[in-house]
């Protein structure tokens, strides 16, 4: 369990914004090809910590945090955001969820490659209920100079802070990173890491980093461990490291 | 090659939907290419067949009266290989239960020997017994009309004597296979018919013994018939010889071949739009389906399956959707080949009408269609076989995009982030947009045919009979009268108001261009017959010259100002050289138009009528009947009415189905090319749609950036639809206008809107059916991978 010592990352007494028990997911169920991708996940997340998700090829990261972005949904168990059921909600209302509470980040960016920089985070601020200028997005991930860019003219690094930016424009209340730095380079893969903690700590957004890379979990409050569908450990870390001095 | 055709059925059944719009595309053309090559080539078959096997004969002429004797000179003229010298005259009928008079054009049977020319095809019963009386032969549609069989009878005025002709046998003639009454532009089958009896007896009728009035000719092949018409004008001149006219002039078969022409006009113009869209589609679809299997290629390639079989295997796709296609159009081309085969029955009477198809056609539609499709594969594989593997397994190089141009105006900021997509990835592949746009042009511009036709017939009836025909009865007198004739019919009970006129045949001619036509003379401010121009405004006759209808004009390539030679075939056969004053417009046969009074000096007569045109009391149409019928001058009578009718149950019926094919056929153009445009829109923009999802756009919204796009592509084809359709109207119905009939080109917005409405309605079911694709994208799936 968390030490709650540790005000920066488990706030003691706040309330838990998701809060998840016996969370399963089942893919062709009662099939040869049945696989338990999620089996019984129990936890809860706060807000403004930055947690990093880590572990083996389908042990069932991403399977967890497309289920806590209202992605997907779980065959088994209950998940609540803020005391409320995702797990009740209907596609509509999971649609309402991201949109106006959930930022995402994905391994292969997922631009709109024929609009601009500007164009892809304005694609949000379009539809978000409080969002912040476009502008003021990119200059957070430092971006500002780039904005009139198509996709194609950016390099990965930049084409991943762009999806950041058009993540956190909407002052989302989390923030989910599904290995945001598997395509990248170290030096560049820094740079996109600290524009998250940035986000992390300035705007108290939680969020969640899937990673393959060990390294990486020095920069979060907690640490999850996945085997085979399972929680295998929550370490937390007593010191973390700001992501520029991270070294892999 | 087994695992290949396995890949082959898999990749099949998830472009089921795209593949059927493709093939039914191109069922469309097959069918309509099926349907018109085939009556087109059945109609000819069958006339030809008919005509050399009736033996019809090549010139015709009528005269006023000559000897039978005059015959060895006729056979005489070079390059003539038979002739029948006949008489002709025409019955008034009394049917019982017709509060009309009908009429019958009778002709002459030899009575000791067998016909030589325009043999009878006897359907029923048999020819009239040498030396019976009042027995009669009656064609086929009048006898269908009345529901005549052989045994009935029917009460005649023949010549002004009244008889009881009893029907022997049902017949057809090769030379009323369209039965139209004179002057009139439709068949009228109860009130026109043709009847065959005995030379001796019509000769009796007619006051004709040893004579005949009417001759026609079979040339010899290779003859020079114009040499023989020259011939026979100049022997049967001294006899009050009309002018000899070959087929090309001949009322029945001008109007066969004029069916055929029509045919024509549409019979390549259509199938080829389809065809051609159909390969366009084909040759989209199956780029994307290379470009999506990039990869995949490159994989078989390395394991070492040739270029060609790769090629073959993508050609297999075409293969399927040709066949599919040709199964389609070829049960479906012949299936409307026979229905309308029937109902061209109606109208035009063969001993044998059946459908046959043209296999030339069909063959060369097939393999055209299939040939375009193979080179649009062919260019795409070509594209995919040609990388090296090794390059081929990368993914392609991410597509380069810019502000599309139209944003250099500044609309951006007035626009949302989806339409711009939708403008940039049009912008990109401008191609494959105007391909889908140019299917949606031609979807548009289909219907519009139907449309102008209809309103063209709407029109033409309306300018006919309110505008310039507004006579309720036109009287013809057996010969010309005087005017104490006019006064008698002006007399009639009912008449309100009659205008005489005096009408001529004559050959008209300017250089070495001539026709034979009826000269009219009218009356000075005609109320009833008025001669119009296109503007429907009243075209003064001129006191000296001559009014030609704008065909004539055309024909003779004469304008205002020029002069035309009139040589009158009647009386004392003046000839006269005329200026031509003006031309007027008249959308059936071609007239010439004179002052009454200067005809009547032309002919150098006194005040003479040859009949009369009436307004009538409708309450007192059956006692103006019974006048009519009594009295024996009178040799036609035309009732405005029911020339309206029977042309309006034709083009109803001849209509009503070319109308409903049409607007099928566009439905299915419109709904193929956006669905197929759809499909591959989706298949590019699966990533982005569901990357939208992902960030939270609803289904809607999300809909509305993948149909923005094509409801863009639908928008920008709808004007140039219309411009095409109007252009393709306008062609076809001035290459489907002759000297029997022309159709005005009249483009109304109802036209208009129903074309538009046709194209957005197709639009919207297929934006509904790829819709529920949207409804079922793959959110998770397209983050795993990159494109
Ligand atoms: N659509 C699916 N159908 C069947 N099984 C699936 C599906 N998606 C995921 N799985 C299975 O669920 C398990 C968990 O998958 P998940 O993607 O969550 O793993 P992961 O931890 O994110 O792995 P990686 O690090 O490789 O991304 C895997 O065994 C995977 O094979
Ligand atoms: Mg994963």
């Amino acid at each position: 369990m968390p030490d709650s010592a540790d005000k920066h990352t488990t706030p003691a007494g706040s309330e838990p914004l998701f809060e998840a028990r016996g969370l399963t997911k089942i893919y062709n169920p009662g099939t040869e090809a049945e696989v338990r991708a999620l089996d019984g996940v129990d936890l809860d997340l706060f807000e403004s910590e930055l947690v990093v998700l880590l572990g083996a090829s389908g042990s069932g990261k991403s399977t967890l945090l497309n289920i806590l972005g209202g992605l997907d949904v779980p065959t088994d168990g209950t998940l609540d955001f803020r005391g409320e059921s995702l797990t009740e909600a209907d596609e509509r209302a999971l649609t309402q969820f991201r949109r106006e509470t959930v930022g995402f980040v994905f391994q292969f960016y997922n631009l709109i490659p024929s609009l601009t920089a500007r164009e892809n985070v304005t694609l949000i601020t379009d539809i978000a209920r409080d969002p912040m200028p476009a502008e003021e997005a990119l200059a957070l991930v430092g971006l500002g100079e780039r904005m009139d860019h198509f996709p194609s003219e950016l390099s990965g690094g930049e084409q991943q802070r762009i999806a950041i930016a058009r993540a956190i424009a909407k002052r989302p209340d989390v923030l989910l990173c599904d290995e945001p730095t598997g395509a990248l380079d170290v030096k560049t893969g820094i740079t996109v890491l600290e524009a998250i903690a940035r986000v992390n700590e300035d705007m108290g957004t939680l969020a969640m980093i899937i990673t393959h890379n060990a390294a990486i979990a020095e920069m979060a409050g907690r640490v999850i461990h996945m085997s085979a569908g399972r929680i295998t450990e929550i370490h937390t870390n007593t010191e973390r490291r700001p992501a520029h001095t991270l070294v892999w | 090659m087994r695992s290949l055709d396995l890949k082959l059925i898999r990749d099949l059944r998830t472009m089921k939907g795209q593949m059927l719009a493709i093939s039914l595309v191109m069922a469309c053309g097959l069918t309509m290419l099926i349907t018109f090559r085939g009556l087109i080539v059945s109609l000819e078959t069958e006339r030809d067949r008919y005509y050399s096997e009736n033996r019809f004969a090549d010139v015709f002429c009528d005269l006023e009266q000559a000897p039978n004797s005059l015959r060895p000179r006729l056979e005489a003229i070079p390059d003539v290989a038979a002739v029948e010298t006949r008489i002709k005259g025409a019955a008034t009928l009394d049917i019982p239960g017709m509060d009309d008079i009908a009429e019958a054009v009778m002709i002459s049977l030899p009575d000791e020997r067998p016909q030589r020319l325009n043999l009878l095809h006897m359907l029923r019963g048999r020819f009239p017994e040498p030396g019976s009386r009042n027995e009669i032969v009656v064609g086929e549609a009048f006898a269908e009309a009345h529901a005549f069989m052989p045994g009935d009878t029917i009460q005649a005025v023949i010549h002004g004597s009244r008889e009881h002709l009893r029907i022997v046998g049902i017949a057809l003639s090769p030379e009323f296979v369209y039965e139209l009454p004179p002057g009139a532009i439709v068949p009228d089958n109860k009130r026109f018919g043709v009847f065959w009896m005995n030379e001796r007896e019509l000769a009796n009728a007619f006051n004709m013994d040893g004579a005949f009035n009417n001759v026609v000719l079979a040339v010899s092949p290779g003859g020079d018939i114009n040499r023989v018409k020259e011939e026979l004008d100049r022997i049967l001149r001294p006899y009050g010889g009309r002018i000899a006219y070959d087929r090309s002039e001949h009322t029945s078969a001008e109007w066969v071949e004029m069916e055929i022409e029509s045919l024509r006009a549409v019979a390549l113009a259509f199938p080829i739009v389809f065809l051609a869209v159909a390969a366009f589609m084909t040759s989209a679809a199956l780029t994307r389906l290379v470009r999506l299997q990039r990869e995949q290629i490159a994989q078989l390639k390395a394991f070492g399956y040739s270029s060609r079989a790769i090629g073959l295997h993508y050609s297999k796709f075409v293969l399927v959707a040709v066949a599919a296609a040709i199964l389609v159009g070829a049960v479906g081309g012949y299936l409307a080949g026979r229905g309308v085969i029937v109902l061209f029955h109606q109208f035009f009477r063969f001993p044998s009408l059946t459908f046959h198809p043209d296999y030339l056609a069909v063959l060369l539609g097939v393999v055209a269609s299939a040939a375009t499709a193979f080179l649009g594969v062919l260019a795409a594989v070509r594209q995919a076989v040609r990388l090296p593997p090794a390059e081929a397994m990368r993914p392609e190089p991410p597509a380069k995009y810019s502000p599309s141009r139209i944003e250099v105006t500044g609309i951006q900021h007035l626009v949302s982030p989806a339409f711009r997509m939708a403008l940039r990835n049009l912008e990109r592949k401008p191609w494959q947009g105007l391909f889908t746009a140019f299917g949606l042009a031609m979807a548009t511009a289909i219907p519009i045919l139907p449309g102008a036709m209809r309103d063209g017939m709407d029109y033409m009836m309306d300018f006919q009979w309110r505008l310039a025909q507004r006579q309720d009865v036109t009287l013809g007198l057996i010969e010309p009268g005087s005017y104490t004739a006019f006064t008698s019919m002006r007399n009639l009970p009912g008449v309100v108001e009659a205008e005489p006129f005096r009408s001529v045949s004559a050959r008209i001619s300017h250089g070495h261009l001539e026709r034979r036509i009826s000269l009219s003379g009218l009356t000075q401010d005609a109320r009833l017959n008025r001669l119009l121009d296109a503007e429907e405004q009243q075209v003064p006759l001129p006191l000296s010259g001559v009014l030609l209808s704008r065909k004539l004009a055309e024909i003779l390539d004469v304008g205002p100002g020029g002069v035309v030679l009139l040589e009158v075939q009647e009386g004392r056969r003046p000839v006269v050289a005329v200026p031509v004053a003006g031309t007027i417009t008249d959308f059936t046969g071609i007239g010439a138009y004179m002052d009454i009074d200067e005809v009547r000096r032309l002919m150098g007569e006194g005040r003479t009528v040859s009949g009369a045109h009436l307004t009538l009391d409708a309450a007192e149409w059956d006692r103006f009947m019974v006048k009519v019928r009594e009295s024996p001058r009178i040799g036609s009578i035309t009732r405005t009415r029911a020339a309206r009718e029977s042309f309006d149950r034709m083009m109803g019926e001849m209509f009503g189905l070319a109308q409903a094919i049409y607007f099928g056929f566009a439905i299915v153009l419109a709904f193929g090319v956006i669905y197929n445009g759809a499909r591959i829109a989706l298949s590019e923009r699966t990533r982005d749609l569901a990357t939208l999802r992902v960030l939270g756009y609803t289904k809607r919204e999300v809909a509305g950036v993948l149909i923005g796009e094509l409801a863009l592509l639908t928008l920008l084809a709808l004007l140039p639809g219309l411009f095409i359709g109007s252009q393709m109207a306008s062609a076809i119905l001035e290459a489907a206008s002759t000297e029997t009939t022309r159709f005005p080109v009249v483009l109304t917005s109802r036209t208009y809107a129903t074309a538009v409405l046709i194209v957005l309605a197709s639009s919207l079911v297929s934006f509904a059916v790829v819709g529920r694709r949207i409804h079922r994208l793959d959110l998770i799936g397209v983050l795993k991978a990159r494109e």
